[in-house]
């Protein structure tokens, strides 16, 4: 997989480890921007309220 | 090339990428979510310094006052508290000498991240009822971290911006069911409470890192002080 997308980046070897880092950089933003925000409130540690948050149940 | 070779390396390539993957994850969680929400928490304090340095001057005689005067001149009805807003700072000096954090109005998940949550069914602060205040005990900046330390008579300060209001905690947390909103009536009577008074509850998860319980502490309004006659005694150590 990884070699795969090694072979199909263009320029030398430099260029190469560039793009490398920016994808992912890029990866790791989109993970931490989009991807866990929607993850992590399927974790239990969000449950704070007795009413589950609906905030009016009494 | 050997085609088991190809499948061997894109098999192993896979789960090297899911570790990194979750090891991001925890980091998120443990690390990232704190830093966002201490950064949300410091946004949400100046907003409230900012409206209260240039909002107008509190009359002194509207301050809310318990006690039998009778001349107490009635107060105006108080603005209502503007969903996902901040209109409160909260101290508790058990969990430490500089923890102050914002209390926002709501519960909902969005509004958890940026400070304590206060149930907008339950009775306003320093009102007659039951003024509920939820709370992160992990993730987020930990607010609630240290919420097994309550113990009777343990101070949390309220401010909002007019008047300093001290409740006093009645006993250790209480660990109850999430579907308990019984905790939050006006008159807590798993809190031994006998009468109407002026209550505070503060709720977060038990476990520490579970769902499946929740941790209550219950307190009263012991003193209120109008902020222009400084911090309430509470405060000092």
């Amino acid at each position: 997989m990884y070699g795969w997308i090694w072979r199909h980046l263009p320029g030398n070897a430099w260029v190469r480890a560039l793009i490398s880092l920016l994808l992912v950089l890029a990866i790791v933003y989109v993970l931490f921007q989009y991807v866990f925000p929607w993850a992590e409130p399927l974790l239990p540690f969000n449950d704070v309220t007795v009413d589950n948050g609906s905030g009016a149940a009494r | 090339m050997d085609p088991v070779r190809l499948i061997v390396r894109t098999f192993s390539e896979i789960c090297v990428t899911v570790g990194t993957v979750i090891v991001l994850f925890v980091t998120y969680v443990l690390f990232w979510t704190g830093v966002r929400a201490d950064s949300a928490m410091d946004g949400e304090l100046d907003r409230l310094q900012q409206r209260w340095s240039t909002g107008p001057v509190a009359d002194p005689k509207s301050t809310a006052e318990p006690g039998p005067r009778a001349e107490r001149p009635k107060p105006p009805a108080p603005e209502p508290y503007e969903d996902g807003k901040p209109f409160a700072v909260m101290y508790i000096p058990r969990f430490g000498e500089g923890w102050a954090k914002p209390v926002l109005e709501g519960t909902a998940t969005g509004t958890l991240k940026k400070g304590l949550g206060h149930y907008s069914a339950t009775a306003r602060l320093g009102g007659s009822g039951n003024f509920a205040v939820a709370g992160h005990r992990r993730t987020y900046g930990d607010p609630f971290k240290d919420f097994p330390k309550l113990r009777s008579g343990d101070a949390v300060v309220l401010n909002d911006g007019r008047t300093w209001f001290t409740y006093r905690i009645d006993r250790r947390p209480y660990r109850t069911l999430p579907a308990d909103v019984g905790v939050l009536d006006p008159v807590p009577e798993k809190a031994g409470y006998q009468g109407p008074g002026r209550y505070l509850t503060l709720t977060t998860c038990e476990p520490e890192w579970g769902h499946s319980h929740r941790l209550i502490a219950w307190a009263h309004l012991d003193a209120t002080r109008p902020v222009e006659h400084g911090k309430p005694g509470a405060l000092h150590r």
